[in-house]
This record gives C-alpha cells, structure tokens and sequence, in this order.
C-alpha cells in the first residue's frame, strides 16, 4: 500500500470544499471520501505479485565499462498493470537510472533496461526489485518487493594494459624477429644466418662457416616454456589502502600485465592466491584462454584480515611447481611482517626459483617524508624516513639471499614488474 | 589491444578457482510474487505487532489508572486544588459544602470576564501583576477579597482611603477585633504576621490591631462603597496549615462566601492578558480558518504519508577497509612528537640522508662515516667540519633546531643531487 501525489491532490482539493461549508463535519466527510476512493483503488490495482519477472544479466564486465540488467516485466493478471518497478543493485554496482514507469495490458510483457557502471571489483548482487502497481485511479498503489537473483562479475580494470604494447616490442626485440640481434639476449639456440655487418663477432659460428663459402652467425632466442607462478598475497597486509585502492588492486594489476607479457613470451603462467589457505587458482590456461581466466578468478578476491601463513604458501608453491620457474610474489615490504612471515622461509624458495618480491610503496608515505611545513610535519618526516631505511634494509637482505625485489608506486608497480620480468629473461636467469 | 578481459572464457577452461565458480553462463529465473497470501502477511504483521502494541496497551492502562485513582493536585500556593500545607483546598472545599460554586482562574482575562456584580472576586496575590491588570480587576463589579495587596491594589480599591501599614507588632499575639465589623467579631481571634493597613480617609474600617500597632491600623480591612472590599495581611490564614486556627476559618468562610459565585484568582506569572476579550491575534481572523487548518494538517499528514512509503528497502554495500597504508607511519611521527624525541627523529632522518647520498655517490651501504664525509666534500666543496656535523652532530636542542637540521639535510641533498 502506498499513495501516490493524487491523493495528496484530492486531500488539497478539500480546502475548497471546507471553504464552502466551514465546518468540522466537512473535513472529516473529505476524509472519508479520500481514504474510501485510496481502498477502491487498491482493491482495483492489479497484484503486483501476478507480475513475472526475469532477469538477464551479462556475466561478467570490466571495471569502469557498462553493462545492462534486463528485466522482463509479465503482466499475468486480468487487469492492466500501471506501476513503477525499481531495480535495485547495490551502490557500487553503479545503476543509473533504475526506476521504470510501465503500463501493461493483461498477457504482455515489458522489457526494462538498466545501464551498470560498477564502480568496484568483485561480485556485484543484485538486490530486491519492487513493483509498485497504481490503481486505476491512480490515488493508491500496491507494491511488493520481490528478490530476483542476478550477479554482475565485475572483472578487474587491468588499466596497465596500456604499458603492454611496449613491453611486447622490447620482447620482440629479444626473440629475434627485429633486427637486433646480439649475443646474450636470451640463452637459447636458435638457428644460423648469414653474417652481416652490426653482428657480434662472437657469435660467429666458424665450423659452419667452414663447411660454406659465407660467414654464419649463431643466432640466440630467449627460453620458451619457462614457468611462471605469481603468488598473490590477499592477507591483511593487503588490507591497506594506497592511494584510493586497496594495496591489493595494486598487486592485481601488476600480475595481470605480467601474465600477459609472459603468456606472449610463451612461458607458462600459474596464478594462485594465498593468505591461510589458497583463496583462487589459475593453472594450465595458455594463449587466448589465460587472460580471461586470470580476469574471472582475480575478480571476486578480497583481502582477509588474517595473518599469512608463509610456510603453507611455500609448501603450496613446491607442491605446484617440480621444476625451476619463476615465482613472483606479490606482498608487502612491511618490515615488521616481512621479518616474522617471509625471511625464515624465503630461502627455500631461492634454492630452487628465481623468486621475485613485488611491492606496492605509498605514496603518501613519500609526501610526509617531504613535508618540512612546521615541527609536527618534520617528526612525522622523521618517522617515514625511518619506515623507508627500514625497507632499504629489508629489501637489502631478501636482496643477500638471492630475490628480486621490485617496488614502485600504484600505478608504477605494473610495468616496474614487467621490466624485471624481461631484464630477467634476457638474462637468461629464468 | 590484444588481452581481452571481457571476453568469456571458454567452457573447458581448466582453471579451478577455489572461490565462485567460473561459469559466467547465466540461467535466468523467472520469479513471481514472494510467495506470501493477504492472510499470510496479515498473520506476519500480527507477529510482529502484537508485542509493541502489547506494551503500548499496558502503558495506557497504568497511566489511565493512575490518572484515575489520583485527583488532580497543584503545588501552587494557594491554590483550590493543592492539598499541601500552603495550598487552600480545606478551605475551597468547605465553602463548595456550604453550596458556593468556585472557580479557579488563573488567567486575569479569565477572572475579569467571571467578576460580574452579585460575585466574590478573591485575589491571592497581586505580586505577578501588570499595572493595567491591575487597572482590569478594579474595573470590575465583583466583591474584593486581597490577600496581601499592594499600594496599587489596595488604593484602587479602597478610593485611597486606605493604605499600606507599618505594624511591627508581635505574629504570635493573639489580636481582638476592637472593631463593629460583623465578621471579625464573629471570628474573635486571630493571629497575623503581616504589616497591617492603616486607613487614611472614610470609608475604610481596619480591625485585629496588633500589641504594638500605630493608630488606624490593623491587620484585616473592610471597605464599604460601590462594592464591599475585604483585605487580609496576611494570606496565610487561608492556608490549610492555619485555617483551623483561631478564628482564622470564620473570617475566611464569611469574607469569601457572602455571594453564591466566587471567582477563586490565582495570578499565574506568564498571564499577560488584562481584558476578557479573547486573545487578540485569533480575534481579527475569520472563523473558517481554523477548520481550513484542520485540513490542511489532513493533507500535511497524506503528504507525509505519500513520501515516506520507500520504493523497496535500502541496499546495502559490503564496504572495503579504509585503513590508509600510512596509518603506521603517521602514528609512529606523533609517538616521536609526543615523547619529543629530537634524537632519534633527527637521527632518522640524518641515515635516510645519509642512505641517499652513499647510493648517489656510489657507495656501499656500509661505508663508514669518514668515506661517506670525504665523497661529499668532494662532491659539494663544503667544508668538511660542516658536513660531519650536519651528519653525525649531537642531537637538536629543541624543535627549532630539528626543523632547521632537517632543511639543511634537504639542501646538502640538492647540493649531491644536482652539483
């Protein structure tokens, strides 16, 4: 039950009617009258809970895109239905325009549209739709909220794809295919050409020069096959918030420019993520497939407030991995977390992997370190100076014990892991 | 762009997520009503009312009983209804016995619209008064019983044969009337703490003078005119404390229940009203229009109800944690600002500068104080002392001298930085 602006109306219109006859008996009479034409009307409004309601929603979207719920509205009373059906979705998934005005005969049917722009990762629910059925007086309206299940995936935005197309030149480079050609780029044998003028004379391959009347280099190309495993740790560390975004979004987008750039180079990618137990897995999908599996899986991730458990995740990565591959590890360089849960069983790791540590740096942290405004800013300057010698210092052991560490700023991050990713595959260290 | 995120991934992709499943083919359902009848959800608001409306109920019922089972009492002083010991309810209700109808007023609108002649008018107090209430109760026809009055009062009423007393005489002497008015003969005796009138013309007759009173005066005052004018000293033989006294009842029951009607006048401090008019403002309006306000409230209350019905619930959003990643750092500046620790804020932010230059000037990490020295010197051509001390000086004394310590570390930084 609820009422509508027309109601309201025929309540105002009464004041002309108390105006004529002033009297108390006259407002009360109106009153009657209104609320007796309210119950008419409900009594003829058509039951909202006759009307079928469908829904149709994409399964998945990127972040910042648009995606469209359809409801199909099915009038199956013998009444006409005039009503207004909202289609609630919860505020991060960014429905605009969700109310929709709908007059039906018996027997059709409507479809109503609403444009998503999710405004967050993860899974986005749908909530209740609710009809609101008018009379045909349209005084008084019946409603109902009905639950209609929809879920909208909303897949990460993956904004770093833009630092691809260059990563893939400089890989391309490597592998041959352009003109540069030296070597050291890459470890692995490729086939022999011809010698020209530009070409290391090192590489010249004498015996098969020998056996031909022109001069034949040795040509090299970087490892195919390799294995990479990026570990996402979604502990509480991962919690944090840098910049507008959790510390993990960070993380999520620098292992999905990585998992494009080696999914290119030909390596094969894994993907699990890890705080106590493994809270996603990505494994065995190559070429076409990868992205998106890697895109469905990251989507739904949230950082649990929990502490993470190292030796499970090293014990899980050994489990994977029987061969020499490259882990990355996508976590913090907190000091104080990195000191009790990564340092005792890094070690592991590197005897047998190329490990690499990937961190996300605050920038606001950098910000306080420059602030000399007043006193407070420079205490609060000696205290991020002192967070920063304790990075320097953590990233200096991991360092000493053979890993790769890689920090940078949000939007840093991505093409800072992909150039240690390339640096180290032209080195031929993976 | 070559990675597609958007694109489904196919059915067969192996990739087994520990989380949601993979599927991204959707089913769509078809769903119609909630599953509840009218009869269910009438039984459903019944469950979920009942207990409110329970409470509701009871709490009507205690507070209906209790309206019942106490009369309505006041605390003001004397007051008709106030049945404490400065109240006058004894003396009300004996006179309501003897068949005198009393109404209480508190309003001056109120009393002198009630004052017609053939009346008793009773005054209590004139302190809360305005000078044209005042004017409005002496206006009136009524017989005067004052209680107390002031100049204004009494002068008025009496056509200024009469004023204020000076009596200092003793409250516990028990005072005669000493005089031929029939009521205070008829009540003997009695007792008064008040300073007495003092009569200054014809007219005017006081009685009960006191052990020590000048000429002319006595606690009780009748004047003879238009009207018959009665006037008391003391209030508080009314006051169902002393009204058994003496023969304070007598005098009271005779002054007040000469006439059938008597308008019991309690001044009530917000009063402003002074004419029996009603209120001014409602007067000029037109008699339709609190019927139009009526309706109107009507409408307020359909408009209320026309916006406050929501077009389904709320929706929720399961937020994400708002801790800033620079939480730690900040905490750990004001920990240092609090305990004002200078030495170890400036020996932090000496080692960063530190760290920074040895990395610029290619040094190790561990490079020792003199090499670290020696390389900027060479590099800056300051002199050596100045940069060890900058470096490696003692702590800052104050505040001051940690901000000026901490620009000087920024400019050698340049200086390295950009020689």
């Amino acid at each position: 039950m609820a009422l509508t602006w027309r109601a309201v109306a025929l309540a105002a219109l009464g004041v002309v009617a108390v105006l004529v006859v002033p009297s108390y008996g006259t407002v009360l009479l109106w009153a009657l009258v209104v609320v007796a034409l309210c119950v008419l009307d409900v009594m003829l409004a058509a039951s909202p809970r006759q009307v079928a309601v469908e829904r149709r929603v994409p399964g998945s979207v990127r972040l910042t895109g648009r995606a469209t719920s359809q409801l199909v509205v099915t009038n199956l009373t013998g009444r006409r239905l005039r009503a207004v059906v909202r289609d609630a979705w919860a505020p991060s998934a960014g429905a605009q325009a969700n109310r929709h005005a709908v007059d039906l005969p018996p027997g059709e049917s409507a479809r109503l549209t609403t444009v998503l722009v999710p405004t967050r990762r993860g899974d986005r629910l749908a909530d209740r739709v609710t009809i609101r059925s008018a009379g045909p007086l349209g005084l008084a309206a019946r409603q109902v909220s009905l639950v209609v299940p929809g879920r909208l995936r909303v897949l990460p935005e993956f904004a770093s794809r833009r630092h691809l197309p260059s990563r893939l030149a400089r890989l391309r480079e490597m592998d041959g295919r352009s003109a540069v050609q030296v070597r050291g780029e890459g470890t692995e044998f490729d086939s022999l050409r011809e010698y020209v003028i530009g070409d290391d004379v090192r590489s010249i391959d004498w015996r098969a020069s020998a056996r031909r009347a022109d001069m034949v280099v040795r040509t090299w190309r970087p490892e195919r096959d390799r294995r990479v495993l990026l570990v996402l740790d979604t502990s509480r560390t991962s919690a944090a918030r840098v910049g507008d975004e959790p510390r993990l979004d960070a993380s999520i987008e620098a292992a999905l420019l990585l998992s494009a750039l080696a999914g290119r180079a030909g390596d094969r990618v894994e993907l699990f993520a890890y705080d106590r137990s493994v809270r996603a897995r990505v494994a065995g999908a190559a070429g076409p497939r990868l992205m998106p599996a890697l895109a469905d899986a990251l989507a739904p991730i949230e950082p649990a407030l929990l502490e993470t458990d190292w030796p499970g995740l090293v014990g899980s990565v050994h489990q994977r991995l029987s061969q020499r591959a490259l882990v990355v590890l996508l976590t913090t360089l907190d000091p104080a977390a990195v000191e009790t849960g990564l340092l005792p069983v890094v070690g592991q790791l590197t005897a047998k992997h190329q490990v690499v540590v990937a961190s996300v740096a605050d920038p606001e942290v950098a910000a306080l370190r420059e602030a000399r405004d007043g006193v407070a800013e420079v205490y609060d300057a000696a205290a991020a100076a002192r967070v920063e010698l304790e990075r320097t210092a953590v990233r200096t052991v991991l360092s000493q014990k053979g890993v790769e560490v890689v920090e940078g700023l949000p939007e840093e991050l991505a093409p800072r892991l992909a150039d240690t990713y390339l640096a180290l595959k032209a080195a031929g260290r993976l | 762009m070559t990675a597609r995120l958007d694109a489904p991934p196919p059915p067969v992709s192996a990739s087994a997520s520990s989380g949601a499943p993979v599927t991204t083919s959707y089913v769509p359902v078809r769903v119609m009503g909630d599953g509840t009848t009218a009869g269910s959800r009438a039984a459903r608001r019944w469950r979920s009312a009942r207990w409110p409306l329970a409470v509701l109920l009871l709490v009507a019922i205690v507070a209906g009983l209790a309206a019942l089972s106490r009369p309505a009492v006041s605390s003001t002083p004397l007051a008709p209804d106030n049945a404490g010991p400065g109240g006058a309810r004894a003396l009300a209700q004996v006179l309501g016995d003897q068949g005198v109808t009393v109404e209480y007023v508190t309003a001056t609108a109120d009393a002198v619209s009630r004052a017609r002649a053939g009346t008793t008018l009773l005054v209590t107090s004139d302190l809360n008064l305005l000078p044209e209430q005042v004017d409005a109760l002496l206006a009136t026809d009524a017989d005067l019983v004052l209680l107390e009055p002031g100049y204004d009062l009494l002068e008025g009423a009496t056509d200024l044969s009469a004023t204020l007393g000076d009596d200092w005489s003793s409250p516990d002497a028990l005072r005669t009337p000493e005089c031929t008015d029939p009521d205070a003969v008829a009540a003997e005796s009695i007792r008064s703490s008040g300073f007495g009138f003092t009569t200054t013309g014809p007219g005017s007759l006081v009685c009960f003078p006191g052990d020590d009173s000048p000429p002319d005066t006595g606690a009780y005052l009748v004047h003879e005119g238009d009207r018959r004018v009665v006037a008391l000293d003391d209030a508080g033989l009314l006051s169902n404390a002393r009204i058994d006294e003496d023969g304070n009842a007598a005098l009271a029951l005779r002054a007040l229940g000469r006439h059938e009607t008597l308008t019991w006048f309690v001044p009530d401090l917000l009063d402003t009203t002074s004419t029996g008019d009603p209120a001014v403002g409602a007067a000029v309006l037109p008699p339709w229009v609190a019927v139009v306000l009526v309706q109107l409230l009507v409408v307020a209350l359909l408009a209320a109800l026309w916006r406050g019905r929501r077009l389904g619930p709320l929706v929720t959003e399961d937020l994400p944690v708002v801790v800033r990643a620079a939480e730690t750092t900040r905490g750990r500046g004001r920990l240092y600002r609090r305990s004002r620790s200078r030495g170890h804020a400036a020996a932090g932010l000496r080692a960063h500068s530190a760290d920074r230059i040895a990395s610029r000037l290619g040094l190790p990490r561990s490079a020792a104080a003199p090499a670290l020295i020696d390389a900027i010197v060479r590099a800056t051509h300051r002199p050596a002392e100045q940069v060890a001390h900058l470096l490696y000086g003692p702590p800052p004394a104050d505040d001051a001298a940690l901000l000026e310590l901490a620009r000087h570390l920024d400019q050698l930084e340049s200086e390295v930085f950009h020689p």
